[in-house]
Formats: structure tokens, C-alpha cells, sequence
């Protein structure tokens, strides 16, 4: 195994719009300790979510490479990205994105089914997973039953489902309120801890920044400064 | 490391599909029932077609000819209707299959699922809509004929047109469900989180 989860090598994405190029990512090379929090901070436009579509392999850098566990995700066809999203990363989005006509449990399920896990044994994780983030009294409810941080928690659970090596959060705590978005961070600092999940969190949010081991900061696309603490 | 054979199984896809069916209710009932409202007038054309050739051996020539129009337009009256509902269908889940594409599954089992549920509306429709235009088929030949109809309907006949438009309309909402469906599966998962209708 080894020491990165996540290399980058001179990543730039290009976009064309309406006929000028823009540049979200400029040269931006990385290196992402396995089993480390980190936080990639920088104001609306500095390409945090670009660069976090990259490191997901939701999208294809224009020049650069992205390794995740020595993988270089540009070379992989379509298929293969799905796996390596099914099986190496689990999503956490601002706005929770659970399938609405599906229950806790069952959307907790659902990578697991992509993943071709038997019907009882996935059952039996997505019911422990829903336990570990403390919401087992609410595994048959659906989302539209459920309070933002609970739908979180859903989120967080099902990220975990298939045992993923990397945690991606955008904004995980965008649209909750102070304490609600507390426990949210505290949860992904115990996965973090007791599962050795990797997470990469983009975010404004100090209070997840205060948490992290490492800190990237990003401004117009180039990476300002990385800073590495000791973990407490 | 990295593996290619990802399966869903069948059991898993009609699961999920019927689960979209049944908790999306009200979408689901008004794309059946737009598949029913189509078929149920092509059915009608048929079994009036069916039953007045019985009857009237020897004329049928001339209704045939006025009837092919007519089922024709009901065909494409059918079709547009399913494809405008079916494209709405897809377009509002367009965050859905993004997230599921997030979580990794792949282009063919977005596929998948969408025409599963698309040829269980379509067998569902066409059900409902061949009883619903065989009765009234029935009925409209009893008033023009009389009751003589009911003892000679020519039942063999009518299982195979039974079979025929049940085919017939699963086939045309699986069609009519694959563009935006192809569409959908092929998105980039970062183009189908944002994608506002």
C-alpha cells in the first residue's frame, strides 16, 4: 500500500465559455497522505470544486494526471470509473442528494447494490452503518421524513457503504446550521480516526478546518499554500 | 485492481425499477394512463375493424381503407404523447441518475432501470388501454349490428390482438423512454448533479 491516496501531477481543467477559455485549475500538484482529514479551502471560484470533481474522477482533468491509490484516473474508460467510484470513493454532497423515493436503508443500500453485494449482507451493513452515525430509529424513513443534519448522516452512511479508502465532502456543512453541522464533523472525524478513511473536504466552514490535519488553500485555480499539523 | 464486471442483478433492477413506480404515484398513473389513452383507441379501431369483417364478410375492403388512417394518427397521437411524458419523467431525475452515477453505477444499469420501468408503465398501459378499447369497441358494434355481436365475437381474434398491442405498446414506450434515456446514462455525473429543469 501506498504512503498517497490521492497524487496529482500538474493538473489543469480548461473551460470553454462562450468563447473565452478559463483556466479553474492551473498547475496544481498534490500529494494526499492516506488516512488524513483534509480541508481544501479558498473563496467561491477558486476552483475547490473543480479540483474536488478531479480527485473523485466525476470529471477528466484537460492536462495533468490524477492518481488515486496509484491509478491514473484519465486512463480509465468509463466502466472503470465507475468502479473506482463505487469501490475506492464515497460522495458527500452540500445538498445531501439521497434518491427521495427510498428509504434511509434502502439509499444506504443502493452503492452497495452497484456494488453486487448480496441483498442480506448489505442489509445488515447499511443497518450497522445507520446504527454508527445514530440514526437506527429512523432507518425506514425517507429522506423528505428525515431533518437536514439526519439526511447528512444518511449521506455519511451510505458514502461509507463500501468500505471506501476516500471520503469526498463538498461543503459538507453548507446547509446546515452551527451545531447541526458540529455533528457532522464530528462524525467524519470519528470515521476518520477509527475507520482510517481518508477525507477531503471542500469548505468555507472554520469550524471543519479547525479539525483537519492538512489545509490547502486554493485561490484562481493554483494552490496558495499547504499546511500540514500534527494530528492530535 | 481495478475490476471490470460490475452486475446488477435482474431481481435487484426490477426491484428498484418497481419502487420508482410505486412511490412516484402520480407520474407513474399519468404516464399509463397516456399509454392507455393511445392504445385503447388504436384497440378500438382494431376490434371494430375485427368485428364488422366478421359480420360483414366481403365489404370490409372499404372500412379497412377508412380505419388505416385513423389507426395510423392513434399510433402517433400514442407515441408523441408517451415521449413527451417519458422525456419529463427523465429530465426531473436528472439529479438522481447523477447521484447514482456519483455512487458508481455505470451507464448500463442507468439504462437499465430507466427501460425496466419504462416496459412495466408500457405493459401496464397497454393492459388497461386494450380492455378499455375492446369494451367500447364491443359496445359501439352492438349498437350498430345489435346484440347478435356477443354470441359471435370472434375470440381467437381478439387474443391475438390482445398480444399484439401489449407488444406493441411496451415496444413503443421502451423506444420512446431509450432517447433520453441513452442521454441520461451517458451524462457526466458533474453535468447531471447541476442540471436544472
Amino acid at each position: 500500500m501506498s504512503e498517497y491516496i490521492v497524487e496529482t501531477e500538474s493538473l489543469c481543467r480548461r473551460y470553454q465559455i462562450g468563447g473565452e477559455t478559463v483556466k479553474a485549475l492551473d498547475n496544481v500538484s498534490i500529494e494526499i497522505k492516506r488516512g488524513r482529514y483534509v480541508s481544501i479551502v479558498g473563496p467561491s471560484g477558486s476552483g475547490k470544486t473543480t479540483l474536488f470533481n478531479m480527485i473523485g474522477g466525476l470529471d477528466r482533468p484537460s492536462e495533468g494526471k490524477v492518481f488515486i491509490d496509484k491509478v491514473d484516473v484519465s486512463k480509465l474508460d468509463a466502466y472503470e470509473l465507475a468502479w473506482l467510484r463505487c469501490h475506492k470513493v464515497g460522495y458527500i454532497f452540500q445538498t445531501f442528494n439521497l434518491i427521495p423515493v427510498l428509504t434511509a436503508l434502502e439509499n444506504v443500500c443502493l452503492p452497495m447494490i452497484f456494488a453486487g453485494t448480496q441483498k442480506s449482507e448489505r442489509m445488515k451493513k447499511a443497518e450497522n452503518l445507520l446504527e454508527v452515525v445514530g440514526l437506527k430509529s429512523r432507518i425506514n424513513h425517507r429522506p423528505s421524513e428525515l431533518s437536514a443534519g439526519q439526511q447528512q448522516r444518511v449521506a455519511i452512511a451510505r458514502a461509507l457503504a463500501n468500505d471506501p479508502a476516500l471520503i469526498l465532502a463538498d461543503e459538507p456543512t453548507g446547509n446546515l446550521d452551527s451545531n447541526t453541522g458540529l455533528e457532522i464533523i464530528n462524525i467524519l472525524k470519528r470515521m476518520n480516526r477509527e475507520k482510517g478513511v481518508t477525507i477531503i473536504a471542500a469548505t468555507h466552514d472554520i469550524k471543519i478546518i479547525d479539525v483537519s490535519d492538512d489545509v490547502v488553500w486554493l485561490s484562481d485555480g493554483k494552490i496558495e499554500k499547504i499546511e500540514e499539523r500534527e494530528r492530535s | 485492481m481495478i475490476r471490470r464486471n460490475v452486475r446488477l442483478p435482474l431481481s435487484d433492477s426490477l426491484w428498484i425499477s418497481l419502487e420508482n413506480i410505486r412511490k412516484r404515484q402520480t407520474r407513474s398513473i399519468i404516464v399509463v394512463m397516456s399509454t392507455a389513452l393511445g392504445i385503447s383507441y388504436l384497440t378500438y379501431f382494431l376490434v371494430t375493424n375485427l368485428i364488422f369483417s366478421t359480420f360483414l364478410q366481403g365489404k370490409e375492403g372499404a372500412i379497412e381503407a377508412y380505419n388505416f388512417w385513423l389507426i395510423v394518427v392513434s399510433i402517433v397521437i400514442c407515441a408523441v404523447s408517451l415521449i413527451n411524458s417519458t422525456m419529463i419523467a427523465i429530465l426531473e431525475r436528472y439529479n438522481e441518475i447523477g447521484t447514482m452515477k456519483c455512487l458508481g453505477a455505470p451507464d448500463n444499469h442507468i439504462m437499465r432501470l430507466l427501460l425496466i420501468e419504462s416496459a412495466l408503465l408500457g405493459l401496464g398501459g397497454g393492459f388497461i388501454g386494450f380492455t378499455f378499447g375492446a369494451v367500447t369497441g364491443i359496445l359501439s358494434c352492438c349498437l350498430e349490428l345489435g346484440l347478435i355481436v356477443l354470441r359471435g365475437l370472434p375470440l381467437t381474434g381478439f387474443l391475438g390482438l390482445s398480444g399484439q398491442t401489449m407488444v406493441f405498446s411496451v415496444v413503443l414506450s421502451i423506444i420512446s423512454t431509450a432517447y433520453p434515456a441513452i442521454r441520461a446514462a451517458k451524462l457526466n455525473p458533474v453535468e447531471a448533479l447541476h442540471y436544472d429543469v
